[in-house]
């Protein structure tokens, strides 16, 4: 093994990497926000006064959370296909790791809802704020600074999660690796390369986190 | 001058369960009259305050708004009559509250606790509801923190700013749940002057306190609670000076036997 | 709802597989985590840093990166296993980490009072190490352990990749070869979600047998 020859293979396999690392990317994001939405509404309703409501909310997150995100995107990918309908597995692998987030994100954020004093609900009441008002403006700022640590971690988590897209044809980071490692029959360069762009992402992730925290700490 | 009610509770009662809070209020308050709630803890005076504004839903009798009926379609009071959301708001519009606790959201600035409820309920823009919270902080001596939190400040300056945000939306009644009890005693006095302030303007009030002697200084109307009961109301002489029920006598004795100045010459 | 039950004893050897591989490799994970832990505290100097590299490492990359490179990549170098070793290997290599961050936050919550009473009173250092911080120092991980171990079962799924015959592999194969997609992929949830409540309710279970000896000492 050559380094100099060890390095120019590496450059060369870094612009796909990159695509691949992208998709990746957007793809996790979009999970995280939708989930993040979804999550909130989970949480509501596992919050709400109507038995079946929060016995969902239960069921739905202790499904989710007791099962692989891989088995989750198989569901999502191959039954609609099963029932004629066939969908790109970007869309399933978006779909699926959305419902999985939103899971996770209806706990960490229901720790933050429930530590607001029920009296800044009471005066928003008070004031003549709608529901969604209250919600929106007095609860969620505040839910966010609560609970970022454990959101900023989940984030991370999704990022992980997300390498098993490539079993359903998405053209993510470890698709790529696997791309290229069956052109090249270098797996190990290859597949190291490509845990080094999932290394990086967590630990900027992990360290944009850190950062936040300390920011929204000093508002306090 | 109109002596038609502004506020109006008939025959109110409340229970949470089996345990009946209130039974059976009647309270008339007229515009720019103050009217003070006082009685034991556990009187059931906070829980006629909270009816007033809907915070509690009351469950019998009526709460009447400037001739309108708070929190039901009609007089008929069971869970099918509940007013929409919208309906409420409408209704208790006119009303706001200061909380004992404060409650300011510890998020946003001073001045965006006091403007939020004017962006948001009233709908007014952003500049003007700048200008009138601005003006209101102004009202209560607090302008120069207006792009403070709320946790930099004190208790009696957080609570004026409570008061500059229940102000601020311009209402024809205020509610005050026991304004001055969760501050220090150095504390008080800055949020009475305040209080004192809004009604020598003429405000209308329904105030629950331990405050004795501000009731009696300020009062048109002092109301004495016990286990969800009126037990004895009047003006603030025959209350304090003239008393005629022998449980107010009781519990006013403590309040008597340290106050040096004379209450009967109340003014 | 036949075909649905017909499938059950495929799945039935399946969930044995995913078991073995999984239980197999958390107990190596968590004796390995706990011996790193131990290692670490008795040699911080030495061992503080890769200690951290190691665990920024794991928990920095996804699981089935790891799995790859020691299914595909180490043959490179000569070290070649199955399928099931790879997993086994590394899986228990990841778990590892997880469960040494367990252990050094179960080792960092005993007060400290409770032992310095304890020697104060002459009771010698490994007694009140077995009777007084390891206790608590378990009903203090088991929820973790266990939840560790659900973790565990769930990342076995990446095993399918490299066709492990375990839960996720064997329904992938009925649906390939049947063409039918709900019977096998809803028993599969069903499985692994069976999997993981019975390690919760048995952990809750363990945890219960504990803590009351606790409050009586």
């Amino acid at each position: 093994m050559n380094p100099p020859d060890l390095l120019a293979r590496c450059l060369g396999y870094l612009p796909q990497l990159l695509d691949g690392a992208i998709t990746t990317l957007w793809l996790s994001a979009i999970a995280v926000a939708c989930g993040f939405f979804a999550g909130i509404f989970i949480y509501m309703m596992s919050a709400s006064k109507s038995r079946t409501l929060a016995a969902a909310a239960r069921v739905y997150v202790s499904i989710f959370r007791g099962t692989p995100v891989l088995a989750q995107l198989l569901v999502f990918y191959y039954v609609p296909s099963g029932l004629g309908w066939a969908i790109p597995g970007v869309v399933a692998a978006a779909v699926g790791l959305s419902m999985n987030t939103a899971a996770y994100q209806s706990q960490i954020l229901g720790t933050g809802f429930i530590a607001i004093p029920r009296g800044q609900i009471e005066a928003a009441q008070t004031f003549n704020l709608t529901r969604r008002q209250t919600l929106w403006h007095v609860e969620i700022p505040q839910v966010v600074a609560l609970t970022l640590p454990a959101l900023v971690s989940e984030m991370i988590d999704i990022v992980k999660a997300s390498a098993v897209v490539s079993v359903i044809a998405v053209t993510d980071l470890m698709r790529v690796g696997q791309q290229l490692s069956s052109v090249s029959y270098r797996p190990l360069e290859v597949y190291t390369l490509a845990a080094c762009f999932y290394l990086a992402i967590t630990s900027l992730l992990s360290l944009a986190g850190r950062g936040i925290e300390r920011r929204v700490a000093r508002r306090a | 001058m109109s002596s038609l009610p502004i506020l109006e509770l008939r025959a109110v009662g409340k229970s949470y369960g089996a345990n009946r809070v209130l039974k059976g209020i009647d309270l008339a308050v007229t515009r720019g009259e103050i009217v003070s709630l006082i009685g034991p803890s556990g009187s059931g005076k906070t829980t006629a305050l909270r009816c007033m504004n809907f915070l509690e839903a009351y469950d019998e009798g009526e709460v009447w708004i400037k001739g309108q009926l708070l929190g039901y379609r009609s007089a008929g009071r069971s869970e099918r009559d509940r007013d929409s959301e919208k309906s409420v708001a409408e209704v208790r519009r006119p009303v706001s509250m200061v909380f004992q606790q404060f409650n300011l959201w510890p998020h946003m600035t001073v001045l965006g606790n006091v403007a939020a409820p004017l962006v948001l309920s009233k709908k007014t823009t952003k500049a003007d509801a700048h200008k009138q919270a601005l003006a209101a902080l102004t009202r209560v001596g607090l302008a120069g923190k207006a792009d403070a939190y709320p946790t930099s400040l004190s208790g009696g300056q957080q609570q004026r700013v409570g008061i500059a945000r229940a102000l601020a939306i311009e209402p024809e009644v205020m509610l005050l749940d026991e304004p001055t009890s969760a501050l220090d005693p150095e504390l008080v006095e800055e949020v009475l002057s305040v209080i004192r302030s809004l009604a020598q303007d003429g405000m209308t009030m329904v105030m629950v306190t331990h405050e004795m002697s501000f009731a009696a200084k300020i009062s048109d109307h002092v109301v004495f609670m016990e286990a969800g009961q009126i037990v004895e109301a009047g003006p603030p002489e025959q209350i304090f000076g003239n008393t005629r029920t022998p449980r107010l006598q009781q519990f006013l004795k403590p309040w008597f036997d340290r106050s040096l100045t004379s209450v009967a010459g109340v003014a | 709802m036949n075909s649905f039950l017909s499938l059950i004893p495929r799945f039935a050897e399946a969930i044995l597989v995913t078991l073995e591989v999984s239980l197999l490799a958390a107990f190596i994970g968590a004796l390995g985590g706990f011996a790193l832990n131990a290692l670490r505290l008795r040699f911080p100097r030495w061992l503080a840093g890769p200690y951290r590299v190691y665990v920024w490492l794991v928990r920095g990359t996804p699981y089935l990166s790891q799995l790859v490179i020691v299914y595909f990549g180490l043959p490179v170098i000569g070290i070649t296993m199955t399928a099931v070793q790879a997993t086994i290997v590394s899986l228990a290599f990841y778990s590892a980490a997880y469960f040494a961050e367990i252990f050094r936050a179960g080792w960092a919550s005993i007060p400290r009072g409770h032992m310095e009473a304890a020697r104060a009173f002459g009771i010698s250092r490994w007694s009140a190490f077995r009777s007084i911080e390891m206790p608590q120092a378990i009903a203090f991980a088991i929820p973790l352990l266990a939840n560790q171990t659900i973790l565990v079962i769930k990342e076995s799924a990446v095993a399918s990749i490299i066709t492990v015959p375990e839960l996720t592999m064997t329904a992938s194969d009925i649906v390939a070869s049947t063409y039918t997609y709900i019977a096998p992929y809803a028993m599969l949830i069903v499985c692994y979600w069976l999997l993981t409540q019975c390690i919760a309710v048995a952990a809750r279970w363990a945890q219960a047998l504990i803590t009351p000896s606790r409050k009586t000492s």
